[in-house]
Order: C-alpha cells, then structure tokens, then sequence
C-alpha cells in the first residue's frame, strides 16, 4: 500500500509540475485576452472564451493545490459570467480596466509560490518534496543611482533578502508581466510640473495590476510628494539618507502583514456534509480547516492542530455543545481558544444559557458564506493577536522573557530525548545606554529592532530568539553544537555590527557581545543554568573588549577571565 | 449486487482529467474510460458500458446535465448510476442536481488519494 501510496504521489507530482510550467504562459494569455477588452467593439466572444479558461483555471488550480489563484480565478470567472448574461455594452470602461489589470494579477498570486498544500497536499504528494526551504524575501529595487544601488543590494543581502537591481524603471515593466517580487522599492524624484515619467509608468496597466506591496525612497518629503506617492499605491515612502535598519523593518511590516499564516480553525460538526461545506467555504477565503464529526475526537485534534478557533454544532450525539466546550476548558492552555456555536437555536435565552457554559459567541444557522467567513474572521483575528501579545515582545515580535525559559526547558527536554546537543547563547548590545543618551530612545529602539530582524533573517526557523530584557537578547538553537552556534553567532555579530543608524545628520553604529553555553559541554545542566553560564562567558566577552562571541566553560567558570 | 469496476468519466479539462484517472486507477483500482466531452461520452458510453459515470458540470458545448439527460434517453445506460463533480456544492445547488437525476454530488476540487473513497460512497447510495 505505502508502495502504491508513493507511486501515485510520483505521478501525481508529475502531473503537477507540468501544469504549473504551463501556467505562466497561460495566465499571460488570459491578460491579453483581457487587455482586449477594453477597446473591442464586439468583445462577446473573447469575453466567452475568457470565462471558459477561467473556469478551468479556478478548477485546475484548486485541483493541484493552487487555492489562491484557483479562488481568485473563480471571482473572475462569476464576473465574466455576470457580463455574459448583461448587455456587456452597458459594462464601462473603468470596469472592464479593473478587471483586465485583476486578471493580469493573477501572475502575482502565481508568483507568490503558495506553499499550503491543498487538495494535492493532504494525500502526501507533498511528502516526498523538500519541506518548504528558508524562503528568501524577492525584492525589486529601483535605483539609478548605481553606487548607491549596489550598496543596498549589498545591506539588504546581510539580511537574507534576495534583491535585483534595475536602473530604469521601464525595464521593470518588462519583467512584472511574467512574475513579481514580494516587495518593489524604488527612487524617486516627483517634480514640480505635471506628472514625471516614472508615474506616467506606474499609470499602466502592467503596473497596477501589480499585486505587491510598494516602497519608495525619496530626497523630499514634503507633503505634496508623499500624496502622490500614496496616489500611485506606496505602502512606505522612505526619506533619503537612507537608514537601512529602519528600511528593514518598513519590509518585515509589509511582509508580515502580506504572509501571515492562514487562521485555523476546527469544526466540530456530526452532519459531515454541512461541516465539509463549512470548511470549504472557509478554505475558499484562504483558512485552514481540520473537521471533526465525532466530538470525543474533539479533544486531540486540538492538541494537534492548534485551532485558533473551534466552530460547534450545539446538538450532537453523545456530548453536547456546551459540554464540549466545558471538557475544553478543562485543559488551562486553551482557556483563551474562541469556541463559536453554530446552531439553529433561535431563542436568544437558551443561546445565552448555552454561551454561559465556555463559550464566545452563537451563529444561527442558516448562515450566508459571507457572514461565516467574516465571523470567523474577526474573531480569529483577535485570537491571535492576544495570543501575540501574551508571547511577543511588542517592539520585536519575538519572545518574551517568560517565554525564554519555557522554551528553553521544552528544547532542552527535546535534546535529551534525541540526543542532540542544544546551545543557549545570551546576547548585549554593547553601550547601548549611550545610544539611548546620545541619539534618543527612539534610535535606541531602531538598533534593538534591527538586531531583532537580523537575528530573524540569519538563524533558523526552529531557533528559539527572544528578548530577555532592555537590550539583552536570548537565542536557543536546538540541535547546534558549540563550535557551530560560535561560528552563527560570531557571523551576525560581524553583520549587524556593519549596519549604519542615521541620526539627523549623523551616522552612528553599533555592536554587541555574546555568550554561549552548549549541553555538550555542560551535560548536566538544566536550563536556568545552560542561561547562567551563558551569562558567565557574555560577561566573560563584556570584560574582553566587547564586540565578541566567548562561549561557557567545560568546568564551571574555569575559562572566565 | 454487483461490484463497481467501469468508471466513464466525462471531463473537459485535461488537466484534471488525468489526476482523476490516476485517482480513479491507481488508487482506486478502477476500469476507467474518459471522454473529453458530452458529444464523446455519447458515442462511447454503450460500447464501454460503464457500472457508473461521473460527470462534469460546466463544459463547452454539451453541459454536464444536459449530457446526463441525453445519456438516460438510451436503453441501455436509463438505469447507471451517475453523479456530477463541480464546484457548486450549495445545499440547494446539490438538492438541484439531485433532482436532474445524480445520485449525489462530488466536489471540486477533489482530493486524488480520496476520490475513489468517494466514488465508492456515492455508489454505496445508488439503492438507498
């Protein structure tokens, strides 16, 4: 069975590497079948054909995993339809306009390699695949300035961002057409009379169909620039000297706010039809679903799936709603997980008896998509920003100080379990209280965040950052040994201490200093003493000079200058 | 009772076509014929007399359930089991597609390690 399993997967893999090869081209066909739109006097027939090859689109896509564009194709596809069954005469030109640049953009959802496995994935065709490799931020830059130009390439590089440098703005549409970056930064220069060249550029269609998030820096920042830069969709507007840390962090904004992970959400339901038109209408507007239609199997799929929020059916066999939810709140760690009923109770007291008993809100069934998807929505929004706020620091996104340790003592746990070595390393900025006196707090604030994004950009997923306090910092790399966490370490200290801060009309840098404590070294440690000696050799590093990586002794303290 | 052996599937998207065919043979371990159309499936479903058949919704030409219609008018094929597979799975789309004479209503996009699973439960209902 595992045999046939993989043989199926191999040729399902097949099958989808080929469709996805073919689809660029595809996609670029639609664009123009759509461009024709606008000017054509009898486009009925083109407008049919597009509506067929969306249909298959949106069905295919959906077939091989590509929900997104499958999705965005099926949006299309029921506007084609609406035209069709109009008088497509009646349909204006600002419309047909919006809808060929829509189409065009589906390159950019193409583009944007969606790496949730849908339909192709849960069979395991996924599986034999690498699992999703460190994916590197692609950014555009526009710069016709080439020494400068080359210098941001080089800074952005140190923070694992894959940038392509073009000098000219018009090459950039050439390009746009076929795939997109994850952002586009470019310089500008907005002149005094009418509109320059490079708006008259982004005017076009190619462009505004662009469907990624845009960044200008600029010499001027004075009103009138900055409201014809948002007229031409900038998400940031940056002011020339350009401070690099400041910029990296407009981009970690932008993109964590563009990439966030799809909510999940549980649905216990025992009518399995219902649930699973539930969960493909959720699916639809880009959530995850797990289904459960026996409510004892309720209680480990949470613990597996970590549903941000848990959608029930009031009446079911065996166990009730509320009493479901009740056996959840049982568990501490899920005491702020949102339960939702979704009922056909109509009486608004037994939904309040019932609410008493766990849970959050009450959706009455019959339930339109759109009010689904936009409950579920708002709630799991707010789930997990408290979830954020409970975890993350809220000037770095990483993690709190409490959190540190539990962590540390789970990797620990995770080490021993695998006989895997496990480092711990404790990081400073080095004066950093003079930062703060010098150029104000909040430039301060800049050198923490920038040492946030690169601790984020160089270490590994699984690589455990948190912010210890003020401007110490804690890195947990489970399955690292000492020489290899020295050699990370040592290479972002080299990087970050590089970067260049601008304080009005002064650049400034900074450094830190670091130590680390490895469970080969220290094998019988536990994790407030892997933090003690990390410390010990951090302040081993402060007294040598800072700007330096020490790592812990063998025997206690016996390195420790 | 016979068992389900002959799949006649009607699709007109390649694509998807032949993830359901590797869904429906390999794992399902099913005799399939597909047709590329409406117009196809009538010139070969007598000859490949299919224990079931399963059918697009929205194709050029020929529709899903117009082939369906024309496929009940022949003697032979009044009494196969069919159902469609499309996108619109709506309570009241699937009780309408229900009423045109599909035993049920599978959904796309599927599931290719499932599908067969769900063939088979849909052909489980034919009598019920």
């Amino acid at each position: 069975m595992a045999e046939r399993q993989a043989a199926v997967a191999a040729e399902l893999a097949k099958l989808r590497d080929a469709y996805r090869a073919r689809l660029p081209r595809e996609i670029a066909e639609l664009a123009d079948l759509a461009a024709e739109l606008d000017g054509a006097a009898e486009p009925r027939e083109g407008l049919a054909d597009l509506e067929q090859r969306l249909h298959k689109l949106a069905g295919s896509g959906g077939t091989f995993g590509l929900n997104a564009l499958s999705r965005q194709a099926h949006e299309l596809e029921t506007t084609a339809q609406a035209w069709l069954a109009a008088d497509f005469a009646t349909v204006g030109l600002a419309q047909r306009r919006a809808f060929a640049a829509a189409v065009a953009a589906l390159a950019g959802t193409l583009a944007q390699g969606e790496s949730t496995p849908g339909a192709m994935g849960s069979g395991g065709a996924d599986s034999a695949a690498p699992a999703d490799a460190a994916r590197h931020v692609r950014i555009w830059l526009v710069e016709d300035d080439a020494s400068l130009g080359e210098t941001l390439v080089r800074l952005l590089g140190q923070f694992g961002y894959e940038v392509r440098l073009y000098q000219r703005v018009d090459a950039v549409e050439a390009d746009v057409r076929r795939e997109q970056p994850d952002i586009l930064i470019m310089d500008v220069m907005f002149t005094d009379e009418g509109i320059n060249a490079t708006e008259a550029l982004m005017l076009r269609p190619a462009f505004q169909a662009m469907d990624c998030p845009i960044l200008f820096i600029s010499a001027h920042g004075d009103f009138q620039s900055r409201v014809r830069a948002a007229r031409l969709g900038a998400e940031g507007f940056m002011l020339k000297p350009l401070d690099v840390p400041m910029l990296v962090d407009r981009i970690e904004r932008t993109l964590d706010e563009r990439f966030a992970a799809p909510y999940r959400v549980l649905i216990v339901d025992d009518d399995v039809e219902l649930a699973r038109h539930f969960s493909l209408v959720l699916s639809a507007a880009g959530m995850e679903t797990a289904l459960v239609s026996e409510p004892a199997a309720a209680i480990d799929t949470v613990a597996a799936f970590h549903p941000e929020l848990v959608l029930m059916d009031m009446h079911m066999p065996g166990c009730s709603g509320p009493e479901l939810a009740m056996v959840i709140r049982h568990h501490n760690e899920w005491i702020g997980l949102p339960i939702v009923y979704l009922s056909a109770e109509k009486d608004r007291d037994k939904q309040l008896q019932a609410m008493s008993r766990g849970a959050d809100d009450f959706l009455t069934k019959p339930i339109s998509d759109a009010h689904l998807v936009a409950a579920v929505r708002v709630r799991a929004t707010r789930s997990r920003q408290l979830a954020d706020l409970m975890s993350k620091d809220s000037l770095t996104g990483l993690l709190k100080h409490a959190r540190i340790k539990e962590t540390i003592a789970i990797e620990l746990a995770r080490a021993r379990r695998n006989n895997q070595p496990l480092s711990v390393a404790m990081l400073d900025i080095d004066h950093f209280k003079s930062v703060n006196d010098t150029y104000g707090h909040a430039s301060g604030d800049r050198v923490i965040k920038a040492l946030a994004h690169l601790l984020k950009q160089r270490l590994r997923k699984a690589d455990g950052i948190g912010r210890y306090g003020g401007e110490e910092f804690v890195v947990i790399l489970p399955e690292c040994d000492q020489e290899t966490a020295q050699r990370v370490l040592d290479d972002i200290r080299a990087r970050f201490a590089a970067l260049r801060y601008q304080h009005e009309d002064r650049e400034f840098a900074s450094t830190f200093s670091v130590g680390i404590a490895c469970t080969l070294q220290l094998p019988a440690a536990n994790g407030d003493e892997l933090l003690i000696a990390a410390d010990a050799a951090l302040y081993a590093a402060k007294h040598g000079g800072r700007n330096q990586v020490r790592v812990a002794g063998g025997s206690t303290g016996a390195s420790l200058g | 009772m016979s068992e389900l052996e002959r799949i006649l599937y009607v699709e007109d998207e390649p694509d998807i076509r032949e993830v359901a065919q590797i869904a429906l043979e390999m794992v399902g371990g099913f005799t399939v014929k597909v047709c590329s159309s409406g117009e196809a499936a009538l010139r070969e479903a007598e000859g490949f007399a299919p224990d079931m058949i399963l059918l697009d919704v929205m194709m050029p030409g020929m529709d899903g359930p117009a082939t369906l219609k024309a496929l009940r008018e022949r003697p032979a094929l009044a009494a196969i089991p069919m159902a469609f597979m499309t996108a619109k799975v709506q309570p009241a789309e699937v009780a309408h597609f229900k009423a045109l004479g599909a035993l049920d209503v599978i959904a796309k996009p599927f599931d290719p390690m499932t599908l067969a699973d769900q063939v088979r439960a849909v052909w489980e209902t034919r009598n019920g």
